[in-house]
């Protein structure tokens, strides 16, 4: 674990607790934005540090937050989105269990500026029992009255409540997550209307990532221009990058945005164990686009990976080494789309599953070029129509995988 | 005889509907407060349930279907969850999951005759740097090797 | 409209006009631009499911929907244009590639959306080759509706119709991806009025109504407007029937009633009231004159309307009318009530003319009247005031003149012959086979409101006029026909009403 003196993550797993987080400054952003500052400052603030969506869409939060009406009547909320599903990431996992306090008091800062008094936190059903030593943080903030009727003595106020997920990777997507929330299946909703207008309860809702929220107090704490100068231009502050498969050290490490791929993998991670080679590598979740071993070079933010054709996302890195034939990973991937279509639209519902059912075949017995280039075709037919991003997320990568390892491919399934 | 939680779970219930200004925003809470007690959610929890919280009863039924992690009918005493993405698969999940099958005699989505264990598995468990990965009863073990797949199937036996 | 704004956009090259917050679909089928779609339903709230719909708006990336994007000003789109076309071929093989091949069995044939669709934007070798999911294909759910999950596209508009229009919720979706399947809860059934249009909204053959199922084809069916008969709504119906081809020559048989479109009467739906009233219009009918109970071959209508008119003037005079009533209904058309009032209250200065009518049932919050008679304001605006005659009243006459049945509703049997056999010339002029045949002297069959023309004024005060959707069999009469009849015969000038 890198720290570069920022301290988003405490070194171990014991000082979550509220004391230990008090002593290493924890709460006072929270304190001088809402007690010193107007909530249209805590905006601007947040809009100039250039923080960008941390769950995988990286859609800028300042302007989020400004899209809900301000001084709107009738309830607000704000929803944290503590699903992380998106496969090679697990940095949400580690700020709910080393630094809980730090998201509480990114939510007070995000409450705060939009005005919202009633925040839900939705965490994914398999990490219930990290989800306990949440509650047990909002518990010790409530007695410190950090959290209640009146934060830090003032007229401001922020309830929390955790609420468990069940399984399903789409609840992820803001707008089914608020379908989830609400007790229902969870399916994306059209858009427009967006969630800062029509959102949980119909009422005005912003939806921001853990991390995202737990970049706040940093930002409110040592100024905007700290953060955007630790990124690039666009694309401001730190983040933490998930680095998992064939590294020496997988683990999460907070680095600056911009930082390259490279240097996240072979310096901080260690590069490819003894013996092996890189083949490939996800650069943001599962959902981005596959990169070879030649593009490593480029810079982590969100425009060098649009532009590197691939994204973002949530800076989930899975290294890929030589031994993993392409067409296994193919495979993961396809499964994994078809399981978690929710199953509303009809390219995601029905094209996810006719790839994944052309690639266990072709890893079962072979198949041809014909097979690859109509898998191709199907993620295509996906682009762009879907309902939500899970159809893209699905339809890119795959389209990737097989463009840019079709020869291994192909002689993989010639038999 | 019609179906209830415990008085404790219909209390925990109560306080949690409280949090919600819709009460249908609890069906998710409440439903997990009921596979917890009961170890799945029968068709007279379902419309209990779907009193308690004001909505109709398809609902239910219909949530219980969508999410993954809720069941319909009994599993085993232990649930072992094991992944099978990207990075778990790159550190050898599918021959640990083939493994711990082999061990148990079943096979994903079974239970063994003796209801101890119920083998499922799971996609992306948020635990990649730990792979290969498995959850049992929920709590995370990884990186999950046969040798300690194997152990931690026998301490489950000891223990039962 | 004065206040509704209007929007001007243009549509594959031409400048369309809309009112502000129509959707692009909407505006473009007001324009005649058929925009191909699954899952919308203008009598339903939006789902942008389906994915058909999606059309290309200048300056924007994606192709986006048109059924939930509302039109703007000086908007430039394109319902058409390769992309487009591109967009919905691969919606439609996504479709079609789990969807099996069941035209030459299934009933939606020649009327289903995707064969449609197929035929306008596909026409492209499947090549889909795994196998297909195979689901249940014959699942009973409630009201004779049967559901094949292998058929289902899942639109959702059977879930939603259920939830948005009747709120009785039955249906839902369960499971999750390409597993989804459309269901009713165990033990559940559907079981509401309205299930019959669930059958008519499903853009494939997933869910069919068994007493429709195989029975024949959409394509020998002709499709006639016409105006429910069954209560005070007046819901716009289509009949559908077969005359001829595949039947025998010369015969003819209603096989369906569907909803017609009345904005301001029924919108998009109507009751499985007025779709049973489908065997109303070929069963227990009337189609020969009856002499005392039985058939009289040979005898014809105007005959017997001569025979009936002969009766009236036998009446001894100077006070006919004090010797003879009328009996009347309010499924008469206002055609047949104005011509009825002229003939019995004008000229023949009748003073009882009754009204037999159904007995009235429960109102829903939906469509369902309580009154179970289409026509009740037309008697009223005719100059009538009904009301339902006593049997001793009737007792007494010496010409009774019945039209309708719907007296052996008000009274018992046997009381009803005593007293009818009291009256001393009983003449009933009657759609269906009923209990009062046998106590006539004689029978004359008349037609349906289906076999029409008429006008019918609702419970909400809205005329409706209505043309003939079936041709009446040989021999049977409409009441406009035996009317003019009867006063021709008893040399009766009716006024304008008699040049018809």
């Amino acid at each position: 674990m890198i720290e570069n003196g920022l301290a988003l993550l405490p070194h171990d797993d014991r000082s979550w607790r509220l004391e230990d987080y008090l002593a290493r400054g924890g709460y006072e952003a929270a304190r001088k934005a809402i007690t010193a500052m107007t909530p249209e400052a805590v905006v601007d603030e947040v809009g100039r540090a250039v923080l960008r969506g941390r769950g995988g869409a990286g859609f800028p939060a300042g302007m989020k937050w400004g899209f809900v009406p301000r001084g709107a009547a009738g309830p607000k909320y704000l929803c944290v989105n503590a699903d992380e599903g998106e496969p090679g990431t697990f940095k949400d996992r580690l700020i709910l269990m080393r630094a809980p306090h730090r998201l509480l008091e990114g939510m007070l800062v995000a409450a705060y500026a939009v005005g919202i008094p009633k925040a839900f936190i939705y965490v994914r059903g398999e990490y219930a029992r990290i989800a306990v030593r949440l509650e047990e943080a909002i518990d010790e903030a409530r007695a410190a009255g950090f959290l209640g009727p009146s934060v830090f003595g003032t007229a401001f106020g922020l309830e929390v409540v955790v609420h468990l997920g069940a399984g399903a990777y789409i609840c992820g997507e803001e707008t089914a997550l608020l379908e989830s929330l609400e007790g229902r299946r969870g399916q994306p909703r059209v858009k427009p209307p967006f969630p800062a207008t029509v959102g949980l309860f119909r009422s005005p809702t912003v939806v921001n990532n853990v991390e995202t929220l737990a970049s706040l107090p940093g930002i409110l704490g040592r100024g905007a221009d700290w953060f955007r100068e630790r990124g690039v231009p666009g694309d401001g502050g730190t983040r933490l990058f998930s680095v998992s498969g064939a590294v020496r050290r997988p683990g999460v490490y907070e680095l600056p945005v911009g930082t390259s791929l490279r240097t996240i993998i072979e310096s901080h991670a260690g590069g490819p164990p003894e013996g092996r080679t890189i083949k490939a590598v996800v650069p943001g979740g599962l959902s981005a686009p596959v990169l070879k071993p030649e593009e490593l070079d480029v810079p982590m933010d969100f425009d060098s990976l649009a532009g590197a054709g691939s994204m973002l996302g949530s800076a989930g890195i899975v290294v890929i080494s030589d031994r993993t034939p392409i067409l296994d990973v193919l495979h993961v991937t396809a499964r994994f789309y078809a399981d978690e279509s929710c199953g509303k639209c009809t390219p995601c519902r029905i094209g996810t599953r006719w790839i994944l059912k052309i690639v266990e075949r072709l890893r079962a017995a072979g198949g041809g070029p014909e097979d690859l280039d109509l898998v191709v075709r199907l993620a295509e037919g996906i682009r762009g129509k879907t309902l939500c991003p899970l159809g893209e997320g699905a339809a890119l990568p795959i389209r990737a995988l097989v463009t840019r390892f079709r020869d291994e491919l192909e002689r993989a399934v010639a038999r | 005889m019609t179906y209830a939680p415990s008085p404790a779970a219909v209390l925990r219930i109560e306080r949690t509907i409280a949090l919600y200004p819709e009460k249908p925003a609890a069906l998710l809470p409440v439903l997990h407060v009921i596979q917890e007690e009961s170890g799945f959610i029968s068709r007279e929890a379902e419309v209990w349930v779907a009193a308690k919280l004001a909505i109709p009863p398809i609902q239910v039924g219909e949530v219980l279907s969508f999410y993954g992690m809720l069941r319909r009918a009994p599993g085993g005493r232990h649930t072992i969850r094991v992944c099978r993405n990207l990075s778990c698969h790159l550190a050898g999940a599918e021959d640990l999951l083939a493994f711990i099958g082999r061990s148990l005699g079943i096979g994903p989505g079974e239970t063994t005759p003796d209801g101890a264990f119920t083998l499922v598995t799971a996609e992306c468990l948020g635990n990649c740097d730990r792979a290969p990965c498995l959850q049992i009863d929920g709590l995370d073990q990884g990186p999950v090797s046969r040798e300690s797949a194997a152990a931690l199937i026998e301490e489950l036996k000891a223990h039962d | 409209m004065s206040g509704t704004k209007r929007v001007s956009l243009t549509i594959d090259g031409r400048r369309v006009v809309a009112e502000e917050g129509t959707s692009i679909l909407a505006a473009a089928g007001a324009a005649g631009i058929d925009i191909p779609h699954f899952c919308y339903h203008p009598g339903l709230q939006v789902e942008g499911s389906c994915r058909m719909c999606l059309v290309e708006i200048e300056g924007l990336p994606k192709l986006e929907l048109s059924c939930s994007s509302p039109v703007r000003e000086g908007q430039v789109l394109w319902t058409a244009n390769e992309k487009v076309r591109e967009a919905r071929r691969d919606v439609l093989e996504f479709l079609l590639a789990e969807h099996p091949l069941d035209c030459p069995i299934c009933d939606k044939a020649g009327e289903c959306r995707l064969q449609d669709y197929y035929d306008l934007y596909g026409r492209f070798p499947g090549r889909m080759f795994e196998p297909r999911e195979r689901r249940a294909k014959m699942t009973p759910l409630g009201r004779g509706l049967i559901l094949d999950r292998e058929r289902c596209i899942l639109c959702t508009r059977c879930v939603r119709f259920l939830q948005q229009v009747t709120g009785t919720g039955e249906l839902g979706v369960f499971e999750r991806g390409l597993g989804s399947e459309v269901g009713i809860s165990e033990g559940a059934a559907v079981d509401n009025d309205y299930s019959g249009n669930l059958v008519d909204i499903c853009p494939v053959g997933a869910i069919t109504a068994a007493d429709f199922r195989f029975k024949t084809r959409a394509w020998f069916l002709a499709r006639r407007p016409s105006i429910c008969p069954q209560c005070g709504r007046g819901c716009a119906i289509v009949v559908e029937s077969v005359e001829g081809y595949p039947l025998s020559k010369g015969e003819r048989r209603v096989y369906r009633i569907t909803a017609g479109e009345d904005p301001a009467v029924n919108g998009f739906w109507i009751c499985d009231l007025g779709r049973s009233g489908r065997r109303d219009i070929d069963e227990r009918r009337h189609h020969r004159l009856l002499k005392r109970g039985e058939p009289a071959p040979g005898l014809i209508w105007p005959q017997a309307v001569a025979e009936i008119a002969a009766r009236i003037r036998a009446l001894p005079g100077p006070d006919r009318a004090a010797r003879m009533a009328v009996v009347l209904n309010s499924r008469l058309t206002c055609e047949e009530l104005d011509l009825a009032k002229r003939l019995f209250v004008d000229r023949l200065g009748l003073t009882r003319v009754f009204f037999a009518d159904r007995k009235p049932g429960a109102a829903d919050r939906l469509l369902i009247t309580a009154e179970r008679v289409p026509n009740a304001k037309g008697v009223i605006e005719a100059g009538f005031r009904p009301r339902l005659p006593s049997l001793e009243e009737l007792a007494a006459e010496e010409v009774l003149l019945l039209f309708g049945s719907e007296l052996a509703a008000h009274y018992d049997e046997g009381a009803t012959a005593d007293a009818l056999g009291s009256v001393g010339s009983r003449f009933l002029f009657a759609t269906h086979a009923g209990p009062l045949d046998r106590m006539a002297d004689l029978v004359v069959p008349l037609a349906v409101p289906a076999e029409g023309p008429g006008t019918y004024i609702n419970i909400q005060g809205l005329r409706r006029t209505f043309g003939r959707a079936v041709p009446p069999r040989q021999g049977v009469a409409t009441g406009v026909d035996v009317l003019i009849s009867l006063a021709r015969s008893l040399a009766i000038d009716l006024g304008e009403a008699h040049a018809r």
